[in-house]
């Protein structure tokens, strides 16, 4: 019964969104309010009934009806409810529906929010986002339907893959992922709509960038989510493996990026606009590149997701997406010429364009070595992998100058800096870079990529601490505030601004502890009795006993671990396990994470000895791990600061006394400007 | 933003050469830094079986050797261990000193980077095990998985 109506929902939302299309459509060609209103309540249905179908599967998992395959194939009997319930999203059908539900929850959302703002861009918006949401349940429609029910119903299910139910973070990495994808299509339908309706000025620019930074703020969360997921549970003791799953969500996080950046220079200055256009274009169409390759088996993955029939769907949509995109941005491209020349190679936009193609490449690097093992065998028929030392190699450079980019673009002036002011605004930071180098050194760091980073990092932070130090200090003056108020009272005044800022110092944090803990980390391999200990740099680690038992929260898994003691700069007891699941052929590995600011102690259980109580463990120490987390979340905050709504604007007439915003000030205090 | 927008004397056109020339040469770098390295990044997977036939000249060539590690022939502690990886046809003898994660076992699929020796041992410097349970026997001609570091 509740499958049914779940399928039914489905067809029913196929119908909706093409319904929704169409309505939107005609509306925007005969100018019929009327119509654009249907369409509207068309989507909002749409989401409606994608929310009654997860809810379904919800309800299917949870009750355990395994008469859906679905069900079946990822719950059993003894699932805990929190596991069914994520369960949703843990395998192929289940997360396209969960898909569909937030694609249509941002339409829903935007169409509602741009209603009377936006009303000659909404409908075409409409259009391409409701085709979106149709091509999503045409796919639970026909190749991937998460309703589908088997014969005969069995008494028991195979239950969730055992990796995606032994750590609760499961519950979290993917739902921000998705929010974070999805919501990617809704800049995408205000740049289909901007260029079909010709409203190619600034002001589509000012909704497109907040509605990327929205999805963008999502996405960077579900990565470095993903990122501590790896670390925690998979037990090899990283975070990030060059994966061509972790590849696909981070290729529509780079040109998302660079969009960000691109069309602020769009906006202020009038130039690269055909090309701040692409970008939108490139991002939307590589979410689809990102599921096509990961969900269609044909680049292979450790995430290994079932192979289905949706491969040759994605594909098609891919071709359907960029070349129609692509098409109208042609078109359009004699309306989108530079309404201003192009800046001089030291200003501020001339970084924001190297800081695009230095984006667009690491894009390239990271989308040519996820397929080219795919060319290559298409090819000439040779297998051959291209492993992550070839990614972070060919990366790293290119990392190391948007760093240094990051702290000079904040720096110059639009349009063209003197010698005196690159001067004046870099002599400090460039001190402050090399003087951390320095102390990096001193403190017995000799790898080249950590000094590297922390001179970055150094340069970074205090270009942007100068920044809102004479912002503050300016507008404390003029308005005789006190500086943490005026502080304050700035960046809530220029959320873009000081958000982008604190995004920029969260990164700075990530790139040293990147660097730092990718180079500066020790491991050992040992095998253990009972009693013996093994050292790992300033640990001790030693092994008590192995002990064997079921699990209370689940009684069908099998947990042996080891317990061990820890001395040192922590202390206390650890127990890292493998867990047998009933379906799962090998053991699940359970490290045991020790974290700490300054370094993580992390141990992994990789085979016991019943017989002689022999255990043999992988010891890492891992410095500054927990500032790659720390670091991410000041990234998110900083985003979630600069896309938070502004005051509304009320157009009151203002006062003869209003005295210069800070900024201006500053912006008048260069002699160059 | 409030920011003042400042009235700028019209830029020469020649300034686009400057700026044109600098991201040809970023461009460039990169193109450099990603193809100059590709050859010896690649890994070639193989099987027991393609591996053999290639002879004295797979002697020392960094491979990754695919297939299932045979029941009955793991011995030796995790950190001086001895199996023998078979495709079905053919079976080589592996020796890795570097532990195999937790999920390594007789019977499983596994990846095993490293090199063959003139004794006919393969030295593996890593042995990877694919943690699916939807992971398929690798037979002769099919790519064996595709796995990370320590996936």
């Amino acid at each position: 019964m509740i499958p049914t109506l779940g399928h039914a929902a489905v067809v029913v939302g196929l119908a909706a969104t093409l319904f929704a299309a169409a309505a939107f459509w005609l509306g925007a060609r005969r100018n019929d309010p009327g119509l654009v209103l249907l369409g509207r309540r068309a989507m909002y249905a749409a989401f409606g009934l994608a929310l009654v179908a997860s809810a379904a599967m919800v309800v299917s998992l949870l009750t355990h009806d395994f008469s859906v395959r679905y069900v079946a194939r990822n719950n059993a009997t003894t699932t805990p409810p929190f596991y069914s319930f994520i369960s949703l999203w843990a395998a192929l059908e289940g997360s396209i529906l969960f898909w569909t539900l937030l694609a249509t929850g941002w339409a829903a959302l935007v169409l509602h929010r741009y209603r009377e703002r936006a009303p000659a861009l909404m409908p075409w918006a409409g259009v391409t986002l409701a085709l979106g949401a149709a091509f999503f349940f045409a796919v639970m429609a026909w190749p991937g339907d998460p309703f589908v029910r088997t014969e005969p119903v069995g008494a028991e299910g195979n239950g969730p893959n055992a990796l995606l139910q032994n750590h609760p973070f499961m519950g979290l990495h993917p739902p921000l992922l998705y929010l974070g994808y999805s919501g990617l299509a809704v800049p995408f339908a205000f740049g289909m709509a901007a260029l079909v309706t010709r409203r190619t000025d600034e002001a589509w620019l000012g909704m497109v960038r907040r509605w990327t930074l929205v999805p963008w703020t999502f996405l960077s969360a579900g990565i470095v989510a993903g990122a501590w997921w790896s670390y925690e549970v998979l037990g090899w003791g990283g975070y990030w493996a060059w994966d061509p799953v972790e590849n696909a969500a981070l290729l529509p996080w780079l040109t998302a990026t660079a969009f960000i950046h691109s069309s602020m220079v769009a906006e202020r200055r009038g130039t690269l606009r055909v090309w701040t256009h692409a970008l939108v274009i490139a991002t939307f169409v590589l979410t689809l590149v990102g599921t096509f390759l990961t969900r269609s088996g044909v680049v292979e993955s450790v995430h290994s997701f079932t192979q289905s029939a949706i491969g040759p769907w994605f594909a098609g949509a891919i071709i359907v997406a960029l070349a129609g995109s692509l098409a109208l941005l042609v078109w359009r491209i004699p309306e989108l010429g530079d309404t201003r020349p192009p800046g001089r190679p030291v200003s501020r936009e001339a970084a924001f364009l190297f800081n695009n193609v230095l984006f667009l490449g690491v894009t390239f690097v990271v989308l040519f070595g996820t397929v080219y093992p795919m060319i290559r065998e298409a090819a000439s028929g040779e297998r051959v992998s291209l492993g992550a030392p070839w990614f972070t190699q060919v990366n790293a450079p290119i990392f190391v100058a948007l760093l240094f980019l990051m702290g000079v673009g904040p720096a110059l002036p639009w349009g063209g800096a003197s010698w005196r002011t690159v001067r004046d605004r870099f002599a400090l930071p460039l001190l402050a870079g090399a003087l951390l180098a320095v102390a990096g050194w001193l403190l017995g760091v000799r790898a080249a990529a950590p000094l590297v980073a922390l001179a970055m990092a150094g340069f970074v932070v205090t270009v942007m601490g100068e920044e809102v130090v004479r912002g503050s200090l300016v507008r404390g003056r003029a308005r005789g505030e006190r500086p943490p108020v005026a502080a304050w009272r700035l960046a809530t005044r220029n959320r873009r601004r000081y958000g982008g800022y604190l995004v920029h110092a969260g990164i700075a944090v990530m790139a040293v502890a990147v660097a730092v803990s990718g180079s500066l980390a020790s491991d050992v391999t040992v095998t253990l009795r009972s009693g013996e200990s093994v050292q790992l740099g300033a640990y001790t680690v030693t092994h008590q006993r192995v002990v064997s038992e079921r699990l209370a929260s689940d009684p069908r898994v099998l947990e042996t671990r080891a317990e061990l003691a820890l001395a040192g700069p922590q202390s206390g007891a650890l127990a890292p396990a493998l867990r047998d699941y009933p379906n799962s052929p090998s053991p699940i590995a359970t490290p045991a994470v020790r974290t700490a600011a300054g370094e993580d102690l992390y141990v992994t259980l990789l085979a016991t000895d019943p017989a002689s109580g022999e255990v043999t463990l992988h010891v890492f120490v891992n410095p500054l791990v927990a500032w790659i987390w720390i670091g991410g979340a000041v990234v998110v905050l900083g985003a979630a600061f600069a896309a938070w709504p502004e005051r509304r604007r009320v157009p009151v007439p203002a006062p003869a006394a209003e005295p210069v915003p800070a900024t201006a000030t500053i912006a008048a205090a260069r002699p160059e400007q | 933003m409030t920011l003042a927008r400042p009235v700028q004397a019209p830029v020469p056109p020649r300034r686009r050469w400057g700026l044109l020339l600098g991201v040809a040469a970023v461009i460039g770098v990169i193109a450099w830094l990603a193809f100059s390295g590709i050859g010896n990044a690649l890994v070639y997977y193989q099987t027991p079986s393609e591996l053999l036939a290639r002879g004295g000249e797979a002697i020392g060539r960094q491979v990754r050797l695919g297939g299932l590690v045979k029941v009955g022939s793991v011995s030796g502690p995790a950190t001086d261990l001895t199996f023998v990886v078979t495709d079905g046809t053919t079976e080589i003898t592996v020796h890795s000193t570097s532990a195999p994660t937790s999920t390594f076992r007789e019977g499983v699929g596994a990846v095993v980077e490293g090199r063959l020796t003139s004794e006919g041992v393969f030295e593996a410097s890593r042995v990877i095990v694919k943690h699916d349970e939807n992971y398929v026997v690798p037979t002769e001609g099919q790519v064996p998985s595709h796995l990370p570091d320590g996936g």
